[in-house]
């Protein structure tokens, strides 16, 4: 195997930690192409010789990449059975976009032209190798974020986490991998506004980074990382959960052991492997856990809270070390009794390692694990209502990549995009299809679309919750550790209820939403995003206060004289060419109404290229991703 | 109902607001058409007596209810607070460093006008004194130990492995399940709440029958019913929508091809739906923002209190009910932050006192407009928790204690069975009522707390198992009369 591959991190901007064991393996790529390969080849298509040359083109175009997987004949081809999409190519331009909008975050003509030059499962494996670009921490720093100065106190604020997390999601070079990570920011949820702890900006941007790093890494490492992780530490409370006391009648903290099971692994039902719930005789679905489980894993979690080994601890405020180091390990107040769930049973008073592991391989191993991610990771991706057999293929292949690996989340992705179930453009017209676009996915896909850029490097985009003023969502800001919405959401009095479907997005969409979205992208639109203070780094202060974020539209710009262009390339790149006919003349009609020459003034292109983009945005065609 | 054409279907029913003899017309024949949707369709089919003395919302008068959600799960022992001596003494001894200090309860003692049986004494938290004093003044009352329960059960029953005669509520101590379970009486994915069916029962009462189940906070299913639904109000108001109200950028082509647009059907679902949705807000925003523009409070509601400015605005649209013809509504407002598996005795204070607070305003405000007796509000949570401590917290539970406020509550009492202080677990009686831990096994169900709201609301009897589906397995004629249908806290 030629694998290995590598996206070289900057510099670290405190050299001495720079050293340690952090979370995730986010300084190297993660995906051996034959890794990539042995997946295609369970996904029933592609055959080892496409996918290899493919890696191997790619290896060409893309700097510090992978190479090509000669180690496809580990492959094991009968697993999935998934279809032929993985040799495939798209017979489109709008097939090519639809793939990228469920892969990335945003179309560009040149992402285009890739999908279409190498086809899906060779673009694959060139962006599972892509350099990750800085990382969270990184910018905090850069921007300074780290001082511990009580003038600016960023240490007591959560805004350096919101302009971290806005700035990743339009910039970062590996669209792919950071997709996926905001995907499982929505299954392994931590909240900046729910950490009341001391420098929850660097404990964000650890948490994001880690996120970013397992992303496309092994799901029994990103279990693990999270679960010692300072940020979920505060969020669910494993930080400073300690052993059961008789004679004060403290009990350990039950928070993480209940929620990492509903949320994160294996959920309140008994799964078949196709993700459908078991039922006993009456119908009644069959738990999963019982409260008896909860209480005895509880005690696995006891005895954690934050690494201050790299702390001052003769000052309060310290430095911001700690806030990426897994939680440290005091024996003394772990819990001395057995801890017996799920059929499992970990001896109390172990050395810590010890128990943590084999609870979260107990955890890892259960059945329910493949059907319940790869279910809510479709919905994040494709579709609202993957059908059972969808959620199947998906699941075997988290349960064996092809050689013999659980657990391997670059082949869970590939498996759900390259599925004939995404893949199938004639599924796009059934009257369940697809999912609803997030508020934050339609933002940042605008943002990176057209070239958002921050003339002062501020990045200064707040927590956007409001519905009513703005997206009524916010990336790492969920309202709870169930996240913006449930993947079991039914808006009730629907056709969609009717017919038995759910809509996790649904969730946050109501009167108020609508219109606080429509009106917060028609300002940001056409004028930008208006900043205060865009000179430094700090909430207020500084002299330089306006649209300091405003999107480039270059190429349009270019198309504004000719509407039908203009829409068009707009319906293309946006929504995958699903426009309809009818919506798309009646958007050009409205405006040609006002004319515009290559001689107009730029406010007047503006206009036009604001009401185009703002017209396609606003339309039920393009707010559902088919 | 899937292809509306283009705004908002609900609104269609709207009927001039003095035609009182078409508005009686008009609920007997939504009732009868529930009637015929339901059949075997519906799980809760209405009983056809109710249509015999369904005369309860075709009155002239006005009545509203407020659910205040407490989302994460309220501690309920360190809200209202066991405070005779020996109960005190033992809550100390079992939560330890989370216990509330009884010198510290002394002014939010609440004075019952009949003492409880044993000495049973509570004290609301030392950060709730608006609503000790409401309850002392007798405008307020407890529901003691409420939770869902599908049939009444002991702890011995709760153990039992015959879950066919001994039911147990759905995915309890699950966050978002048991919200659901207290909104509708089923987990996640519920199709209707109690709410929306109370709401399907009254919408006929109002003008615009849209604004008969109005949420001030996210979407929630207590306010969705068979036809009802939940209608959405930030709490400036609704939120007007520029593209579609003024030019785009300067053309006019452009505003109208939006407005049209965004409101279209569509063989997709999801897009039907969410023209569905923006059809309504902008069908409905011109009617709130008019009848709102002159309906003012003067009663002060704390601002950077979000559960006070949800509760202004529910004010703000029962004062605007006459401009709105509204008659009957079910109003959802939220407070988050109850999840204290740590910090409980740093962040309970400000939630409960932001509750206590919000809610006091709300009720003064009802008096200001002088409608106290026609409005009442009460509290919800997803679960209690524990009595035991984890160090800095609690954790999920079941049962709690919850709060009823308004005029027409007979309030300076306690409602239901004050539950012994007690983690153990042996036979005796005075740890039969938790299920470990100290997590409350409900000894009144929500279904008997909310047919108590709903019959003072309008809901005849009969109607009530159509609303609240385990209800048929309480009171007398579920033959169980020591678990009534109507706890009897409303006047």
């Amino acid at each position: 195997m030629k694998t290995v591959v590598t996206s070289n991190p900057p510099a670290d901007a405190v050299p001495e930690i720079a050293k340690i064991e952090s979370f995730g393996p986010s300084r190297k790529a993660i995906v051996p192409a034959s890794l990539l390969a042995a997946v295609l080849q369970a996904c029933g298509g592609g055959g080892g010789s496409d996918g290899a040359s493919a890696g191997g083109a790619a290896s060409g175009a893309v700097p510090g990449t992978v190479t090509s997987g000669s180690a496809a004949a580990d492959a094991v081809g009968n697993v999935g059975n998934v279809g032929n999409a993985a040799s495939a190519k798209p017979a489109t331009d709008a097939e090519a976009a639809r793939f990228l909008l469920q892969a990335q975050f945003s179309a560009s003509t040149e992402d285009i032209a890739s999908v279409r030059n190498l086809g899906y499962a060779a673009w694959l494996s060139v962006q599972y190798g892509a350099v990750a670009g800085q990382t969270g921490w990184d910018w905090l720093n850069e921007r300074g974020y780290d001082s511990n100065a009580s003038v600016t106190a960023y240490y007591d604020q959560s805004y350096p986490a919101d302009f971290m997390i806005w700035k990743q999601l339009i910039t970062s070079p590996d669209g792919l991998r950071k997709r996926i990570a905001l995907a499982l920011s929505e299954i392994f949820v931590v909240s900046t506004g729910g950490i009341a702890n001391r420098w929850r900006g660097h404990l964000m941007a650890s948490w994001w980074d880690m996120l970013s790093g397992n992303a496309l890494g092994n799901f029994r490492k990103l279990l693990e990382d999270a679960t010692l992780h300072p940020a979920m530490g505060v969020y669910l409370n494993v930080r400073g959960s300690q052993k059961e006391n008789a004679s004060t009648g403290r009990q350990p903290d039950e928070n993480y052991a209940r929620e990492v099971m509903q949320l994160m692994t294996i959920g309140l039902s008994q799964l078949n492997p196709d993700g459908t719930v078991k039922k006993s005789n009456d119908g009644t679905p069959l738990d999963s856990y019982s409260l008896s489980d909860v209480t005895n894993l509880a005690r696995v979690f006891t005895g954690y809270d934050f690494d201050l080994s790299r702390n001052d601890t003769s000052v309060s405020v310290g430095n911001t070390a700690f806030a990426r180091l897994p939680m440290a390990f005091k024996t003394n107040l772990h819990s001395t009794l057995d801890a017996t769930f799920l059929g499992t049973t970990v001896a109390g008073g172990g050395n810590g390692a010890d128990s943590m592991k084999k609870a979260l391989d107990t955890l890892f191993n259960h059945p329910n694990v493949g059907p319940f991610l790869s279910k809510q990771l479709i919905q994040r991706l494709v579709t609202s209502n993957p059908s059972p057999a969808y959620v199947g293929r998906v699941a075997a292949l988290f349960a064996d990549d092809g050689r013999g690996v659980r657990g391997n989340l670059a082949a869970t992705v590939a498996a759900i995009l390259l599925d004939r179930e995404a893949r199938d453009t004639t599924l796009s017209t059934s009257a369940s299809a697809g999912r609803l676009r997030e508020p934050v996915l339609r933002f940042v896909q605008w943002a990176r679309t057209f070239g958002l850029q921050s003339a002062q490097g501020s990045w200064k985009i707040y927590d956007q919750s409001n519905p009513a003023t703005q997206l009524g969502q916010s990336p790492l800001n969920s309202p709870s550790v169930f996240n913006f919405f449930r993947p079991g959401y039914v808006p009730p009095n629907t056709a969609i209820a009717s017919a038995g479907n759910v809509a996790p997005e649904f969730q946050i969409v109501n009167e108020t939403s609508v219109g606080g979205y429509l009106n917060f992208m028609q300002g940001a639109i056409r004028n930008g995003i208006y900043v205060n203070g865009a000179d430094v780094p700090q909430a207020s202060g500084g002299t330089v206060n306006g649209f300091d974020l405003t999107a480039s539209y270059a190429r349009e710009r270019e198309l504004v004289a000719d509407a039908g262009a203009l829409v068009a390339r707009l319906n293309l790149l946006l929504a995958a060419g699903q426009l309809s006919d009818a919506t798309v003349r009646d958007m050009v009609a409205a405006l040609n109404t006002t004319p515009v020459t290559a001689a107009s003034s730029d406010s007047v292109k503006l206009n036009r290229i604001g009401a185009a983009v703002l017209m396609v945005m606003a339309s039920p065609e393009y707010l559902v991703q088919k | 109902m899937k292809r509306n054409p283009t705004t908002h279907a609900a609104c269609s029913d709207a009927y001039p607001a003095d035609m009182v003899s078409g508005a009686s017309r008009r609920a007997f024949l939504r009732r009868s058409g529930q009637l015929a949707l339901s059949g075997a369709a519906l799980p809760f089919a209405l009983n056809l007596a109710a249509m015999g003395e369904a005369a309860a919302f075709e009155s002239s008068d006005y009545k509203a209810l407020v659910c205040v959600f407490l989302y994460g799960g309220n501690d309920y022992a360190n809200t209202v607070v066991t405070y005779d001596d020996p109960s005190h003494a033992l809550y100390s001894q079992i939560r330890g460093s989370i216990a509330l200090s009884k010198a510290s309860l002394a002014a939010t003692e609440l004075l019952p006008a009949t003492p409880l049986p044993d000495g049973r004494k509570y004290a609301l938290h030392p950060s709730m004194p608006g609503l000790a004093d409401l309850f002392n003044a007798g405008k307020a009352a407890v529901q003691l130990n409420v939770g869902p329960l599908v049939v009444p059960l002991t702890r011995a029953q709760y153990n039992s492995s015959n879950r066919a005669l001994y039911p147990v509520p759905p995915k309890l101590f699950s966050h978002n399940d048991q919200q659901s379970v207290w909104q509708s009486s089923s987990p996640e994915g519920a199709a209707s709440g109690w709410g929306g069916r109370i709401g399907d029962l009254a919408m006929g009462s109002n003008g615009n029958s849209l604004f008969t189940c109005i949420s001030a906070t996210g979407n929630a299913i207590f306010l969705s019913g068979q036809q009802a639904l939940q209608y959405q109000m930030s709490t400036s108001g609704a939120v007007p929508i520029s593209s579609v109200k003024s030019n785009v950028y300067g053309s006019s082509a452009v505003r109208s091809q939006i407005a049209a647009m965004v409101q279209r059907s569509s063989a997709n679902d999801l897009e039907n739906e969410y023209g569905r949705v923006t059809g309504r807000a902008i069908g409905s925003e011109q009617q709130i923002t008019a009848a709102l523009a002159s309906a003012n409070i003067a009663t002060p509601f704390t601002a950077g209190n979000p559960l006070a400015s949800q509760l202004k605005i529910v004010a703000r649209l029962i004062a605007a009910r006459t401009a709105l013809s509204s008659r009957r509504q079910v109003f959802f407002v939220s407070l988050g932050g109850f999840d204290l598996h740590d910090n409980l005795i740093a962040q309970h204070p400000t939630a409960l006192g932001r509750v206590s607070d919000a809610m006091t305003s709300f009720y003064n405000a009802t008096v200001e407009m002088g409608i106290a007796d026609k409005v009442t509000a009460f509290t919800a949570s997803d679960f209690g928790r524990t009595l035991v401590s984890n160090g800095d917290g609690s954790d999920h539970g079941w049962g709690s204690h919850h709060l009823m406020v308004g005029g027409a509550v007979k309030g300076k009492a306690f409602y239901g069975s004050a539950p012994p202080v007690s983690n153990g677990n042996t036979t005796a009686a005075a740890d039969q009522w938790h299920v470990g831990q100290g997590r409350l096994l409900p000894t009144t169900s929500v279904d008997q707390y909310a047919a108590t709201l709903a019959r003072w609301f309008g809901v005849s009897e009969p109607e009530l198992n159509g609303i609240l589906p385990n209800l048929r397995r309480f009171g007398t004629a579920g033959g169980r009369p020591d678990y009534p249908i109507d706890m009897g806290f409303m006047a």
